[in-house]
């Protein structure tokens, strides 16, 4: 379709980004050309600068610019409490559900025996050392509901209780406005198993 | 080659991201052996089947197609097993990892599934974990056609003693020997997949691994390089390792 060129790379280059196949990437091409170069050349300043500057919080390994993210620097914050998230997109969402006031620490993945994934590979000795240090009250364990996501909740709690830390995991079950009838099994069992008194 | 298959019962062994909303799980199913289907859209958010798709549960799997990769049609629960307690879930993996490498593609073996099945059972009910692995191990070479002669020493024409030493090879299994470092009772233990006592069970894990690394011809396996990192980053200096208990692969 496109050969070479300059047009035909800016094509496939825009294919990296997720979700973007051939037919939209050439769409986006063409719109920026067409009708918003201004758009395109901060869009191309902007992703230049920020795949230069944002690096990772010196504490929570988040996506940030400066050395200490902004939730890691916000002094209103309760640092004895640590959620452990896998994603920085998942410090996002605990953040906008607004029932957590402490402060983060983001994997970049799960732990995966089959892909070799362990524990160094998720910077687990920098926790550790925030452990043995015996400024945290609490570990909120926020990993995702999946076999690997309980493994490595399973492993931090592990941790947690040889230096004699509180580990909590998040409960899972019936969704708000859920009904019954249509959730899945695996998850009806789980909300059962997980039940509490009222 | 059947196209399409109904409601048949299978285990993921392991499962892997594909495009942006898929997954291609290998499957242990009962009666077609190790398979690959690829599950679609069930990374979307709304997808009901996502919770499902786990390993260590049951389930009820109908896929049709005729190439290598299956589609997913439909998958049920059909019962929820008890979760694997701490440690058993990593062996887990482990086991899952052991079961995809011996098995071939589309290569039926029933008693394997039932091998797995009662093994899952056996590392819930959170029993010593150690016999359990070895045992399957075992067994699982029996059913694959690597079946080890514990009992015999062919060279000398006479049956393993308790009280003597011997060198074990995979190929041609024990021979006695003055210098030998498989003591006769191991191999016995692990002939009646009876292994008690902290020795025999030392020197059967170190026996199977060499005999499972040599049929593996140098592919590694990652689960059990995993389990050991796990087991050092618990371990501390001051407990001992059989209270910790995580040294069981490593």
């Amino acid at each position: 379709m496109h050969g070479k060129d300059l047009l035909g790379q800016l094509i496939q280059d825009l294919c990296c980004l997720p979700g973007v196949g051939p037919k939209s990437a050439q769409r986006m091409a063409y719109y920026l050309l067409q009708r918003n170069r201004q758009g395109a050349r901060q869009l191309a300043n902007t992703l230049l600068s920020a795949s230069q500057t944002i690096g990772y919080c010196e504490q929570c390994q988040t996506l940030s610019e400066q050395k200490l993210c902004r939730i890691c620097s916000d002094t209103s914050r309760d640092q004895a409490v640590i959620c452990i998230v896998e994603s920085p997109g998942d410090v996002w969402a605990v953040d906008q559900a607004g029932a957590f006031k402490g402060i983060y620490f983001v994997l970049h993945g799960h732990l995966s025996p089959l892909d070799g994934i362990g524990p160094d590979e998720l910077g687990l000795d920098k926790l550790t050392q925030k452990l043995i240090a015996g400024t945290v009250d609490e570990l909120i364990l926020a990993t995702n509901s999946t076999v690997e996501g309980e493994a490595t909740a399973h492993l931090i709690a592990e941790l947690a209780r040889k230096y004699k830390v509180h580990a909590s995991r998040i409960a899972h079950g019936v969704p708000m406005g859920g009904e019954l009838e249509y959730i899945d099994s695996g998850t009806l069992a789980h909300a059962f198993n997980g039940r509490k008194e009222i | 080659m059947e196209t399409s298959v109904y409601l048949q019962p299978g285990y993921i062994l392991q499962h892997r991201p594909y495009r942006e909303s898929s997954l291609i799980i290998e499957v242990l199913t009962r009666d077609f052996g190790k398979i690959s289907i690829l599950a679609k859209g069930v990374r979307k958010p709304k997808s009901k089947v996502a919770a499902l798709l786990r390993p260590f549960t049951l389930l009820s799997l109908s896929y049709l197609g005729r190439s290598e990769l299956r589609t997913l049609t439909q998958v049920e629960l059909v019962q929820t097993s008890p979760p694997l307690p701490g440690l058993a879930l990593y062996c887990g993996f482990y086991i899952n990892e052991l079961t995809g490498h011996f098995l071939h593609k589309y290569d039926p073996h029933p008693e394997v599934f039932q091998l797995y099945q009662a093994c899952l059972v056996q590392l819930s009910e959170n029993s010593a974990i150690e016999p359990v692995l070895r045992n399957f191990e075992l067994n699982l070479l029996d059913n694959v056609g690597y079946g080890l002669s514990l009992a015999f020493d062919e060279q000398h024409r006479r049956p393993v003693s308790t009280a003597k030493k011997y060198i074990f090879s995979a190929d041609s299994g024990p021979v006695e020997a003055l210098n030998g470092t498989v003591a006769g009772q191991t191999l016995l233990a692990l002939h009646t997949r009876t292994l008690i006592g902290s020795e025999t069970l030392a020197g059967a894990k170190k026996l199977m691994r060499e005999v499972i690394d040599f049929h593996l011809q140098g592919k590694p396996l990652k689960s059990r390089a995993v389990i050991a990192k796990i087991a050092a980053s618990l371990q501390s200096k001051d407990t001992p390792r059989e209270v910790v208990g995580t040294d069981d692969l490593a």
